[in-house]
């Protein structure tokens, strides 16, 4: 007991010279919203193996230059999981701190611990003290980004690491809600003026079509892989049989969508045609759709699926 | 007379004609149905009569206890060494239709004398029941549109590749007898709808409780008549004939579903089967102020309906959101409810999301098992608005809600391809309708002005050629009312829009002949289509493996059974065997030893601790593994032969699912790379190197490519040098073409040492840390 007491005292002493580490991380929590700005020497500060709380370090490059989307992308989340931080009582806010570390302002502790790409984050835990692991192992914890950029599994993550959860919710998308809500209200106003589209069973009928059409061609696909557009190199469809791009979606409905069409022409509308040179015309246009947008779509099959053995007139 | 494109005859009967329609019917349905057997008997003509895949395997050893033991010894089976050491209850925990189904066939044949074997019957259900699927098919289209649009979707479906994929031979799976139930069903339900008869409706629930018994797809059904009931009221088309159907159906129905011990009080209980409920109440509702609107006069009427339906509804909502708040009403179910949040299995059921015909669907899986259907389908369900009778309802809902979920799993393919054939049938035969119909439609004034007024004698003038058109043209219509053959009155009644005022239809032979040529051209690309891809893609029963040979001949590659066979011959009966879970079924079936895991994915933890045991080091999985009894852990691999679908391209999924149930211990991001990358060669990060399937997968692989750099060929990386040692398990097995290695679990050592120091020892090194346990030297002195 007394020789903790004297540690006390020669920290005291300290801390009259300089502050304690830990007084200066909270201190700078405070200023940041709950993140803290580091350089190299913080870093050493915030990560030191003697630290008796645990930090949560998010490695970026936000400059324009450095070209990094992704970056740009996560760290408003990040902010946000750090100010939801900065919320919670004093007493666990001083065992956690958030710190971002920028590329441009220590690339030597990139360089340290050979981060080659951004963003990273890495939890430390507490390495000594309470706080520090029943298992002792004290080595940082990569976060994994497999649920993508958004704050709240990324707040759900964390909060793993910190003494308590963290306490974030998402904010209320306001403009969503009104919009909705403007968006009901001026649908049951002019509900008596444009009862008449409801009532049409043309809209409905290309409501189904369209519908259908973008779900065969794939659209879900595209939202739960989260696939881009097109490839960065310009390239509009995606390698491999199971896989595609966004611009896949558009050209295949639109292929699928010309060829129902020329179906319905050729079904319901020409037979109505009353002169023989204009029906021959007609029919002969559109066969001929048929015949070049299905020899089209089946080279882009071909495309899709190499090992494909049949090919029409492309 | 109306002018004809092309002769025909006139001197037939409309009996003739009747009769000859309909044996041609059946010669067609006959002639449909054989290519639809056939088409898929490539894998038992490729390779021979096998169960294939995985889930089949556990059918068949059910269906084998059923056969063999009869259907109560079935009934309260409790197998033992599913699960090891958990066990499974089998009676309570499948959808026993299948099994019973083979298992009457079986008893039926018997009886008759005929003794075949219950493989066969298991191996040939399917296509049987695919023919059965295409009849079915045909009484439904013919409910839409007419038989012969009937006898199309009969055709689509018997050979399109999206409904084989999941029944050809020896694939004795639950969706081979479902797609038929499923589509008798709806059959039924219309013809209920259309007649009002409540036996029809009763009929359909029957139905019904057999795809209950036979297959969780049945919640589709569950929702599609209910929406369908719905969207009729909503569109003002209440009838009594609705109200019988459906009620009918739904009363029946769910109370005889309620007798599938698995499916149990859900009816009642979940959300998927609250639709149904509530269209049910709904439709008391409105049967009741319909009833009520007939007696009252209307003043007050409106009133009391204004009343009453505040109150209902206020009352059901209530009563919805206290029988969820008291937890009476399950939320969706998981599987159900990740349809429609996509992310949800990712995060929440990592194990639902693995399996890979969970995926989701991209554009070409689309094309390839649907072809020219799935852009035909669209003006099918154009012309179902352009009729838009209660039926086409049907149709059109069930084409909207099966494309959305097609698009979301690559297995929900199954739904969609039913709607999608009837569709293109109706678009299909309509366009064949309009132009084969040879009936010339009238000109108008300015567009014949040659009238030359030639009499309209009987019909042999109707012998036209294109270069008759002149004077086809210049034909009036003078004997429009005059009788003419039987056939081409069958026409006449066909023809659109022949009552109104305004003639419709195609004038002369060369127009129809190019449409048509088309047309057959492409029912005939469809064929090959259908062909190639059935025999290519959908025809490998995945247990045996074909490559070719480099003259071109076929190479068998058998190692599954290999090894499972080594299991059975060479392990004591009750030794446990650890995999990953896909092999659980096949390993029961084949080998007939425990398993820890199996393709029956309900106990996640369970499945968690094999994935721990896997992705964590020797050290680590030794005490799981002992604590679990395992005495063999059987790995797939596929470095050698290039087989993609091994057990490291599986990995991840394992670390993922572990890493569920213990996010401390795995982590995912410690198996890639720093630079992100799943890697195996010599970058790979340490913890992927001393996991235990990665050292499983590789030992001694190396060895095999002798100086020079041993190759992975799946992943096309080289596989480092630096030999692999396993101090916990031993090398039992491993397989002609190394896709099977199977490695015996090391018995704690004798001398107490733990087994790294023994392994150390014996090799000739000295080990670290080789002080006895202290325990041990106490005994000694």
């Amino acid at each position: 007991m007394k020789a903790f007491k004297y540690i006390v005292a020669l920290a005291a002493v300290f801390v009259a010279a300089e502050k304690s580490p830990e007084q200066q991380l909270k201190e700078l929590a405070a200023a940041g919203n709950g993140l803290i700005k580091l350089d190299s020497h913080l870093y050493d500060l915030l990560t030191s193996p003697k630290r008796t709380w645990s930090a949560s370090i998010h490695f970026t490059a936000l400059d324009k230059k450095r070209g990094c989307h992704p970056c740009t992308t996560f760290n408003p989340s990040w902010n946000e999981v750090a100010a939801a931080w900065n919320k919670v009582a004093a007493e666990p806010k001083g065992q956690h701190f958030f710190g971002t570390l920028d590329f441009d302002n220590a690339p030597n502790v990139f360089q340290k611990l050979s981060i080659s790409t951004a963003p990273v984050v890495f939890n430390y835990p507490a390495a000594s003290g309470p706080r520090k692991p029943s298992n002792g192992n004290t080595a940082p914890v990569k976060y994994d980004f497999s649920e993508g950029f958004d704050a709240a599994p990324l707040a759900e993550q964390l909060s793993r690491f910190t003494p308590v959860p963290i306490p974030y919710t998402k904010p209320i998308d306001w403009a969503k809600w009104a919009t909705t809500g403007v968006a009901v209200l001026a649908s049951a106003l002019t509900l008596r003026y444009i009862a008449f589209i409801i009532y049409n069973r043309w809209v409905w009928a290309f409501g189904v079509v369209v519908t259908s059409l973008i779900m065969t061609s794939g659209y879900m696909f595209t939202r739960i892989r989260n696939s881009p557009y097109v490839a960065r190199d310009g390239q509009w469809i995606a390698q491999g049989f199971s896989n595609q791009f966004g611009q896949e979606v558009q050209v295949v409905a639109f292929l699928y969508g010309l060829l129902a069409t020329s179906f319905v022409m050729l079904t319901v509308v020409v037979p109505y045609q009353q002169s023989p040179t204009k029906q021959r015309m007609q029919i002969w246009i559109w066969t001929g759709v048929i015949v070049i947008i299905y020899s089209v779509l089946v080279s882009v099959f071909r495309v899709k699926n190499r090992g494909y053995p049949y090919k029409l007139f492309l | 007379m109306p002018s004809l494109a092309y002769p025909v005859p006139t001197d037939l009967s409309p009996t003739t004609v009747k009769n000859a329609t309909s044996f041609l019917k059946i010669v067609a349905l006959a002639l449909i149905s054989g290519a639809a057997i056939a088409s898929r008997l490539f894998a038992v003509i490729n390779f021979e009569s096998i169960i294939h895949e995985f889930d089949p395997w556990f059918n068949y050893r059910a269906t084998k206890v059923l056969a063999a033991k009869g259907f109560y010894e079935f009934w309260n089976w409790f197998d033992p060494t599913a699960w090891y050491p958990l066990g499974r209850v089998v009676g309570g925990t499948v959808y026993p239709g299948l099994m019973a189904t083979s298992g009457v066939i079986y008893n039926v044949l018997r009886a008759l004398n005929l003794p075949v074997d219950i493989r066969n019957i298991c191996v040939l259900l399917a296509p049987g029941f695919s023919a059965l699927t295409a009849w079915a098919t045909y009484l439904f289209t013919t409910e839409m549109k007419n038989e012969s649009a009937g006898l199309l979707a009969a055709a689509f479906i018997g050979i399109v590749p999206g409904y084989i994929s999941r029944s050809v031979a020896g694939s004795y799976d639950n969706e081979a007898i479902a797609i038929f139930l499923l589509m008798f069903t709806f059959y039924c339900w219309i013809k209920a709808l259309k007649t009002g008869s409540a036996l029809y409706g009763t009929v359909a629930a029957v139905f019904y409780f057999y795809m209950v018994a036979a297959w969780g797809g049945y919640v589709f059904i569950t929702n599609m008549i209910p929406l369908h009931a719905l969207v009729l009221m909503l569109m003002g088309r209440f009838s009594h004939r609705l109200y019988v159907a459906y009620c009918s159906w739904y009363v029946v129905g769910t109370l005889s579903s309620m007798q599938v011990p698995f499916v149990g009080f859900q009816p009642v209980s979940t959300s998927e089967h609250m639709g149904a409920l509530g269209v049910f109440g709904l439709l008391q509702i409105v049967a009741f102020t319909d009833l009520v609107k007939s007696h009252v006069s209307s003043q007050n009427f409106q009133k009391l309906l204004r009343v009453s339906l505040v109150a209902a509804g206020i009352l059901g909502a209530s009563a919805f959101a206290f029988l969820t708040y008291a937890g009476k009403i399950a939320p969706w179910t998981g599987r159900f409810y990740s349809l429609w949040d996509t992310g949800y299995a990712k995060k929440y059921i990592p194990i639902i999301a693995s399996v890979s015909e969970h995926q989701p669907t991209a554009w070409p899986s689309f094309f390839m098992d649907l072809q020219m259907l799935i852009f035909i389908f669209p003006a099918g369900v154009i012309l179902c608005f352009k009729e838009l009778r209660d039926e086409h309802l049907f149709v059109i809902i069930y084409a909207v809600m099966a494309s959305y979920f097609a698009g979301v799993m690559v297995r929900l393919m199954l739904t969609l391809t039913p709607v999608v054939c009837v569709a293109s049938a109706i678009a299909f035969s309509s366009l064949l309708d309009v132009y084969v119909n040879p009936i010339e439609p009238d000109v108008p004034a300015e567009e014949a002005p040659a009238v030359e007024a030639v009499p309209a004698n009987g019909v042999t003038e109707t012998t036209t050629t294109t270069g008759g058109k002149k004077s086809k043209k210049a034909d009036k219509p003078a004997a429009v009312q005059a009788s003419g053959s039987a056939l081409s009155s069958l026409f006449a009644a066909k023809s659109p829009g022949k009552g109104s005022k305004r003639t419709t239809g195609i004038f002369g032979l060369d127009s129809r002949g190019v449409v048509l040529l088309n047309a057959i051209w492409m029912l005939a690309y469809f064929v090959f289509h259908c062909t190639w891809v059935t025999s290519v893609a959908y025809s490998s029963p995945s247990v045996v493996l074909a490559s070719q040979n480099q003259d071109g001949s076929q190479h068998i590659i058998d190692d599954f059974r290999e090894a499972y066979y080594w299991l059975r011959q060479n392990t004591a009966e009750d030794a446990v065997v650890m995999s990953w879970w896909d092999y659980g079924y096949q390993i029961a079936g084949m080998a007939d030893r425990p398993t820890l895991v199996d393709n029956n994915t309900w106990n996640n933890t369970h499945i968690a601790t094999v994935g721990k045991a896997m992705s964590s080091s020797e050290e680590k999985a030794y005490p799981i593994l002992r604590k679990h009894d395992v005495e063999y852990v059987l790995v797939i691999f596929g470095g050698l032969i290039g087989y993609s679908g091994d057990d490291i391209n599986k990995f991840l999924w394992m670390v993922r699912i572990a890493q569920g149930v213990w996010p401390d211990e795995i982590q995912e991001s410690n198996y890639f790379t720093p630079r992100g990358e799943y890697k195996i060669d010599e970058n790979a990060s340490k913890t992927m190197k001393e996991s235990l399937m990665y050292k499983m997968s590789y030992y001694r692989f190396a060895e095999v490519f002798g100086p020079q750099q041993a190759v992975d060929r799946v992943r096309q990386q080289p596989v480092p040098k630096t030999p692999i040692t396993l101090d916990y398990l031993d090398e039992a097995y491993t397989t002609e073409n190394w896709i099977v290695r199977i490695y015996q679990v090391k018995k704690e050592d004798s001398l107490g040492r733990d087994l790294k120091n023994a392994n150390a020892f014996a090799t000739g090194k000295k080990g670290k840390k080789s002080k006895p346990q202290p325990r041990r030297r106490a005994l000694v002195a």
